[in-house]
């Protein structure tokens, strides 16, 4: 197994999954700061034990493991949170870099989606992991995040439609 | 191929927020922290006999070590235990005896309790049959009595009481007439 010294190419790899898998971490933490530090507590791990990348699956299922640890051990905050959500708040730092009026709309209709669906959209979306891998970082099937992922879009296109 | 492609291409035109430029230097510092932990433990690893494996002998030997000695532990406070029962035992039976009829002077030992009453409850009688008592030529019936005796006493002051209750074992030798 190689020593940690010989990945001096963390940031190229990290820079390109940094947004999705901060993405995923915000499904259960409002906060940025908050979605950050589990983004880095869960890089850090999976890098350090010499996963492979292809082997992404497991990043996203730690980051995953680390929000709801960081809820459980929090619950405070995760109610104020809750409440914050259930009330329809805007969040204080947006998920998205938004461009125009059509774009918030469409931010907005995927973040009033069910949680279960939500985490499957940004997992195929945003972070291009195959059914498969989503399957395994969610700890379902594979026939389960296909069909929350249908659902998720059958929703949007409910609620969304493009100008 | 399915109605959902227009859709998909739009949320794929949304760019996620980017990650803060410290956080960058956070995971640096963290990746950077543990290369460093790890040459240590590596180091240490050496210097303890250059093993390298993931579970050297050494802390085997401690951990085999830490476990002796909380056994070793767990032993001395259950002779401890034991001894403190067995010492509370013989209080009892030393100072233990039949209370006196109510109303006379109550025990020096006990206080100001007073003897409160007492019962003995036979719940086994075996009749043992005809035995011959040595260098007796005539029969004695042996009849074999479990009981628990119970005695209370009371401190009428205070309304405390104080019960003691043990089983005991009683066998009785009947002479039997040979009529």
């Amino acid at each position: 197994m190689e020593p940690i010294a010989s990945h001096e190419n963390w940031r190229n790899c990290f820079s390109e999954v940094a947004p999705g898998l901060l993405l995923f971490a915000r499904q259960w933490v409002q906060s940025a700061a908050d979605a950050e530090d589990i983004v880095q507590d869960a890089f850090v791990k999976f890098w350090r034990r010499n996963h492979d990348i292809d082997n992404r699956g497991l990043l996203y299922a730690a980051v995953r493991s680390l929000a709801l640890d960081f809820i459980r051990r929090d619950a405070r905050r995760a109610r104020r949170e809750a409440t914050a959500f259930a009330e329809a708040e805007p969040p204080i730092d947006p998920h998205f870099e938004l461009e125009d009026d059509t774009q918030s709309a469409l931010a907005a209709a995927v973040e009033s989606l069910p949680r279960d669906q939500r985490e499957v959209l940004v997992l195929k979306i945003w972070n291009d992991l195959t059914f498969s891998e989503i399957a395994g970082a969610l700890g379902i099937s594979q026939n389960t995040a296909a069909s929350r992922y249908r659902y998720a879009l059958s929703n949007l296109k409910k609620t969304f439609q493009p100008q | 191929m399915n109605d959902f492609s227009e859709l998909e291409n739009e949320l794929r035109k949304l760019r996620p927020a980017q990650p803060s430029s410290v956080l960058f230097e956070r995971v640096g510092e963290a990746l950077e922290n543990s290369r460093a932990g790890i040459k240590e433990r590596r180091s240490l690893a050496s210097r303890w006999g250059g093993l390298e494996t993931a579970h050297p002998w050494w802390s085997l030997g401690f951990g085999l070590a830490a476990a002796a000695v909380l056994i070793l532990f767990a032993v001395v406070t259950m002779e401890r235990r034991e001894e403190r029962q067995q010492s509370v035992a013989q209080n009892s039976a030393a100072s233990e005896t039949r209370p006196a009829p109510l109303g006379t002077k109550p025990y020096t030992s006990l206080g100001k309790f007073v003897p409160a009453g007492g019962t003995n409850v036979v719940y086994n009688a075996r009749d043992e049959g005809l035995h011959f008592a040595d260098g007796s030529e005539r029969p004695l019936r042996r009849v074999r009595y479990n009981t628990q005796q119970t005695w209370r006493w009371r401190n009428p002051e205070t309304g405390a009481s104080l019960r003691v209750s043990y089983p005991s074992e009683e066998i009785v030798l009947i002479p039997v007439s040979g009529q």
